[in-house]
């Protein structure tokens, strides 16, 4: 069923501090300033201008209450209208996903979400420890890790080709990341490093190893959306918001589906088929031109691809190894190094979409894709298999 | 020879006796080993607060060996490079005890590059080749003008910035008539530009001229931002500081009667699961309602205790206790587990004993998993280990 | 604007000071069945609720992604979530923004808290603060109140007297609400004797701990038939961000409360609201913000709160029927009780409480501390 959008909203300004792990010259309402100094830029905007902000992020990991209260000194909401939506890791997406919804509304005009994370400050596995059911799970859990994804697809494509795939997955997204001034991490990986990192990093849970893992960043996002009318009048390159699906899932963490009898549809899975049939998408890999995806590890980034493309069997497996997913191939993925290379985490979500969005204004910087980016799709992910789905188009052409 | 850092290899190892911290290795009494790829072995031993370092092939009793290319050992001693990202891209590996090599950083003084003086003509050159750097366009709007630089002596030479629209450009040549011509010995241009010597003086003194727009010469300073000599810092770094503090406020969590009733089982050495009665699901731990089918499950079953094993994960990495900073001893094994009645997805998590991981053989459905049964505790207390771990049914 | 958005259906729990004998889940359970039973919604992804929406707070629960625990109890379950992070009643505008956007036509909304879980609720609060300043300096949410009671009690002339008078009424009014917190009757003497929190602030001037969870469902113009037939509109909503640091806010402004209100009002094409209001619900955490908030929505004339109460005002503006949050609601949950009285007292429901001829109400919530963040709602009768 096609949904009918009150009006259209566009992403008109994009600013974002360094990632990094350590930014201990700022303090939170600082930090959160610089990126919010930098959006109001690229919008060529004051903060006059905003009508509403809308704030979020896991606030158990700076123990601090209602953040957005203090960080009213850096976001500049004084005298605004303010929400403040937290969901988590996907919190970053959701942000972005509330301010569609508030300008698309015609309740206000210009909306800037903010997403952010000071992760130094807190104590990050206490943090996600403290995710699960005080009562039972707490004890068990291991700070999401786990080496399940890996260990299904050993299963089913054999435990060399897994292997390397996700290694290869891992080594694009370095590659990617090398590229990004912006990135955190970027360790300049080659390919001849592949076999000994897959051996030798230092395993964490099953076959998830070090190397494979996503980093734990400080540092904030922050997007400036506006309704079509103004985004007009600020920018010549608006990005178009089409669509977006939010798909939640139950805590317990049954989630791989080890019996065949009893298949689960991953929430990614379900989310895409939702959103592209509801677009009149039939075929994800040719539309998009690029596809920012959360991805927390290698494993899942590898697996999650046939989920969120609509693939089957070992489809994905060959992208990969292809090197379709490059930059310069046929669905760059991740053009930015994705969440492995920068993980801010309130604000890892928001940074798909801004990645998303950079890529078809064709003003991403050194990992811009050569080729013109006229439909993006990026994704959010948290909790216990959360996930957001974000659709961005050059044009209104839908 | 490792010249990327301008550092050779040896250096850090035969500074390392000066380097030494006996304070930083109070206790140790341990050899050390470094195997640096195409350069060859050192030995660092360590007992009584005394250090050697040798470089030998056999690293056969040393605690920790770590291994990396010249590049990447020179980069991490003097800080240039990530010491974790390095480690974390496997261009740094660790053989051993890697807490124990860990220690080593308290017992050296970090390495510092021998400070290298540089002569007249060098800074000069580098003055020059950095003046584009220090320009600041916002001093220069509207500006469009030439500056002469004519720095004599045989360290000296000629140089011309025409600054215009608001950029600014170099020539190393001095063109027609600048705006403004600067005169001066090159010796004294040093001084001037590190300052150790005013303008004033030099100018009064008949050591410096000034030949044209003399307000244009008054602006350079804001025109061109100050030079400094490289590896000089302009102004002492801001003092950062930082707040540590544990915070934590007692909670007391309620069990709710669902969760409660699953507790309490387990204090009688019975596992209960609850049932959904649309879609027959059982859920262990029981939860209040059938997510997918939205509606309160209220009969209850006893299941297992014994099952069989569909997934495990072998936990190398343990996340250390918020509060406590405990870890749990590594590896561990968690584990889902189809206990007996249960079907299909319903699988029921907990720990594996740790001695028999290796032999835990996985169910899938063209295969038969370990058949486990649960190690109960001695006092029970209606808590999750009630059950100490699963164990192979044998 | 005139586009107006439905609340079909509300449910409740009793507030009670220490829900001990259920997790939020259960809390959120008998929540949820009420609403499914009383609109007959399904979860169908073309015509039911395709999106939830939820407030808790991490803090307060003690959990990392507080709303995590709660997925299945909602019907979340392969349905989007998101969590509202400050007073609950900033939820019913972000669910009228879903609505009016297009991409939802019908929401529901869950929340929930337990103040009593905490071992101190001002620990908590505290954690509302910067670590480096304010914190250390023991700031929290009740005395931050206690320097706008005093600045605002100066400016508009209440006394004790005055704060004994809310503090008897409100538990008057809240006897006649079977869900409110059962607290007893007080007399004006017991108030006045109460001993001293924090300087103005008795304990009986300050609302007590509680637990509670509460639903509704929201739905577009177009469809509200379906699920009810006495549906209430939301009519105007807006909301406020004041500066964080004490010294920098006039505190007895009321600047976010009146921007709040004003856009409220604007939205909703009112004028005149002392004429164009029958009922109020203030969110008091405090006895002194009843008359406060008062002259914020612009019921009252600047610096005439004590006047308007000893000429009767609160009970002639049919103000905080319920008991208002001075009797006891959930620190994240203040305002979403002022909301849901306001649509029981529009429905014609509100019993023994119930005040006559309501055709338009207002909901006030406040988040933060001496209300940095202030949110207005305009409800409108449905059914004439």
């Amino acid at each position: 069923m096609e949904k009918k959008r009150n009006r259209n909203v566009a992403i008109v300004g994009i600013g974002e501090t360094k990632y990094s792990s350590h930014r201990e010259d700022v303090n939170q309402p600082e930090m959160v300033h610089e990126a919010v100094q930098d959006a109001l830029k690229d919008a060529g905007l004051s903060i006059n201008d905003i009508d509403c902000t809308v704030h979020g992020n896991m606030e158990l990991f700076e123990m601090i209450h209602q953040p957005d209260l203090w960080h009213t000194l850096g976001t500049g909401t004084y005298g605004k209208s303010a929400y403040r939506l937290t969901t988590g890791g996907t919190t970053g997406s959701t942000v972005v996903c509330a301010a569609d919804n508030l300008v698309a509304s015609g309740m206000y005009d210009i909306v800037m979400c903010i997403g952010f994370e000071k992760l130094q400050e807190g104590h990050t596995t206490g943090g996600i420890t403290n995710m699960a059911d005080p009562l039972w799970f707490r004890k068990l859990q291991t700070g999401a890790l786990t080496g399940s994804a890996g260990y299904m697809m050993m299963e089913e494509f054999g435990e060399e080709r897994a292997k390397r795939a996700a290694m290869t997955y891992r080594i694009i997204m370095d590659k990617h990341a090398c590229l990004n001034p912006n990135s955190h991490r970027a360790f300049g990986l080659e390919w001849d490093q592949l076999e000994d990192l897959m051996e030798n990093s230092p395993r964490l849970v099953g076959e998830l190893r070090l190397i494979h893992m996503c980093s734990q960043s400080d540092g904030a996002c922050v997007m400036i959306l506006a309704s079509e009318e103004r985004a007009r009048e600020i920018t010549d390159k608006p990005v178009w918001i089409r669509d977006h699906i939010t798909v939640h899932r139950e805590e317990s963490l049954n989630v791989f589906g080890n019996d065949e009898k009893h298949p689960v549809k991953m929430t990614h899975r379900f989310a895409a088929e939702q959103l592209f049939e509801r677009n009149g998408i039939t075929d994800p890999v040719e539309y998009f031109d690029v596809f920012e995806m959360y991805d927390p590890s290698a494993w899942w980034g590898l697996d999650w691809m046939r989920e969120f493309l609509l693939l089957e069997g070992d489809e994905h497996l060959k992208l990969v190894e292809n090197k379709e997913i490059m930059i310069g191939g046929k669905l760059p993925i991740n053009p930015s190094g994705g969440v492995i290379a920068a993980n801010p985490i309130g604000a890892t979500a928001s940074v798909r979409v801004a990645e998303a969005a950079k890529q078809i204004r064709g003003n991403a910087g050194p990992h811009q894709i050569p080729t013109p980016v006229n439909h993006a799709l990026a994704s959010g992910f948290g909790g216990t298999f959360w996930t957001v789905l974000f659709m961005l188009e050059k044009e209104l052409s839908w | 020879m490792s010249e990327e850092f301008g550092i050779k290899v040896e250096e850090i190892f035969d500074t390392m006796e000066e380097r030494f911290r006996p304070e930083g290795a109070e206790g140790v009494d341990a050899s050390f080993g470094y195997d640096i790829t195409g350069r060859g072995k050192w030995k660092l031993t360590v007992k009584d607060g005394k250090m050697k370092i040798e470089k030998t092939d056999d690293l056969s009793d040393c605690r920790a060996i770590s291994i990396s290319d010249p590049d990447t050992f020179v980069g991490i001693n003097i800080g240039k490079v990530d010491g974790m990202q390095a480690f974390n891209s496997g261009k740094f590996k660790v053989d051993g005890d890697l807490g124990a090599l860990g220690q080593t950083a308290k017992m050296f003084k970090r390495f510092q590059p021998p400070k290298k003086e540089m002569t007249t003509k060098e800074i000069i050159q580098d003055m020059f080749g950095t003046l584009l750097s220090r320009f600041q366009p916002k001093n220069a709007e509207g500006l469009d003008v030439t500056i002469g630089y004519d720095i004599s002596g045989e360290d000296g030479g000629q140089w011309m910035a025409t600054i215009k629209d608001g950029t600014c450009t170099l020539k190393e040549s001095i063109d027609g008539t600048p705006t403004v011509t600067l005169e001066v010995q090159a010796d004294d241009w040093v001084e001037l530009m590190l300052g150790r010597v005013e303008a004033m003086t030099l100018l009064s003194a008949g050591k410096a001229a000034i030949v044209g727009d003399t307000q244009l010469a008054l602006k350079l300073t804001e025109i061109f931002g100050k030079y400094q000599l490289p590896g000089e810092k302009a102004e002492p770094e801001q003092e950062l500081i930082a707040l540590k503090k544990t915070i934590s406020v007692g909670q007391h969590f309620a069990t709710g009667p669902v969760m409660g009733k699953f507790l309490k089982g387990l204090k009688d050495k019975k596992i209960l699961a609850n049932i959904c009665p649309k879609c027959g699901r059982k859920q262990v731990p029981p939860r209040e309602i059938c997510a997918p089918c939205r509606v309160r499950c209220e009969e209850w079953v006893e299941v297992g205790p014994k099952g069989e094993i569909r997934l495990l994960d072998t936990v190398y990495y343990a996340s250390p206790d918020p509060l406590t900073g405990e870890t749990r001893e590594t590896p561990y094994g968690t584990a889902w587990i189809l206990l007996d009645g249960c079907e299909g997805n319903d699988v029921f998590s907990h720990f594996i004993r740790p001695d028999q991981i290796d032999r835990i053989v996985i169910g899938r459905n063209d295969r038969k998993g370990s058949r486990l049964r649960p190690v109960w505790a001695e006092k029970r207390t209606g808590g999750v280990f009630d059950i100490k771990y699963f164990e192979i049914d044998e | 604007m005139g586009r107006r958005v439905a609340i079909c259906a509300v449910s409740q729990i009793k507030n009670e000071p220490d829900i001990w004998h259920q997790r939020f889940q259960g809390m959120l359970l008998d929540c949820f069945e009420p609403i499914i039973e009383q609109t007959g919604v399904t979860f169908d992804m073309e015509k039911g609720i395709r999106d939830v929406l939820t407030c808790s707070d991490d803090v307060f629960d003690a959990r990392t992604i507080s709303d995590n625990g709660m997925q299945d109890v909602v019907g979340a379950h392969y349905r989007g979530e998101e969590k509202m992070a400050q007073d609950a009643i900033n939820g019913l505008g972000y669910a009228m923004a879903c609505i009016l956007s297009g991409h939802d036509d019908v929401v529901l909304y869950l929340a929930h808290c337990k103040e009593s879980q905490t071992e101190s609720r001002r620990m908590n609060t505290n954690l509302g603060y910067d670590p480096f300043y304010c914190r250390p300096v023991g700031l929290d949410f009740i005395n931050a109140c206690a320097f706008q009671a005093r600045e605002y009690m100066e400016k508009s002339g209440i006394t004790e007297e005055h704060l004994a008078e809310i503090v008897v009424r409100s538990r008057k009014n809240a006897a006649k609400n079977p869900y409110a917190r059962e607290n007893g009757k007080v007399s004006k003497k017991d108030v006045m004797k109460s001993p001293m929190l924090c300087d103005p602030i008795r304990e009986l001037h300050h609302y007590p701990v509680t637990d509670w969870a509460a639903g509704m469902l929201l739905c577009s113009e177009e469809r509200a038939h379906e699920f009810t037939d006495n549906p209430v509109w939301i009519t105007g909503f807006g909301n406020c961000m004041d500066s964080y640091f004490l010294g920098d806010r006039d505190l007895t402004s009321n600047f976010a409360l009146k921007k709040a209100a004003e856009q409220a009002y604007a939205m909703a094409g009112i004028k005149d609201p002392r004429k164009e209001i029958d009922l109020f619900e203030l969110n008091d955490a405090s006895a002194y913000q009843l008359p406060m908030w008062a002259e914020g929505v612009g019921l009252v004339d600047e610096g005439q709160g004590g006047a308007w109460i000893d000429a009767g005002g609160m009970d002639a503006s049919n103000v905080n029927l319920s008991g208002g949050m001075l009797n006891g609601n959930p620190v994240m949950l203040g305002g979403l009780a002022r909301a849901v009285e306001a649509v029981i007292q529009l429905r014609g429901e509100a019993g023994k409480r119930q005040a006559k001829g309501v055709k338009r109400a207002l909901a006030h919530g406040t988040t933060g501390g001496a209300g940095q963040h202030h949110a207005v709602v305009i409800l409108e009768k449905g059914v004439q």
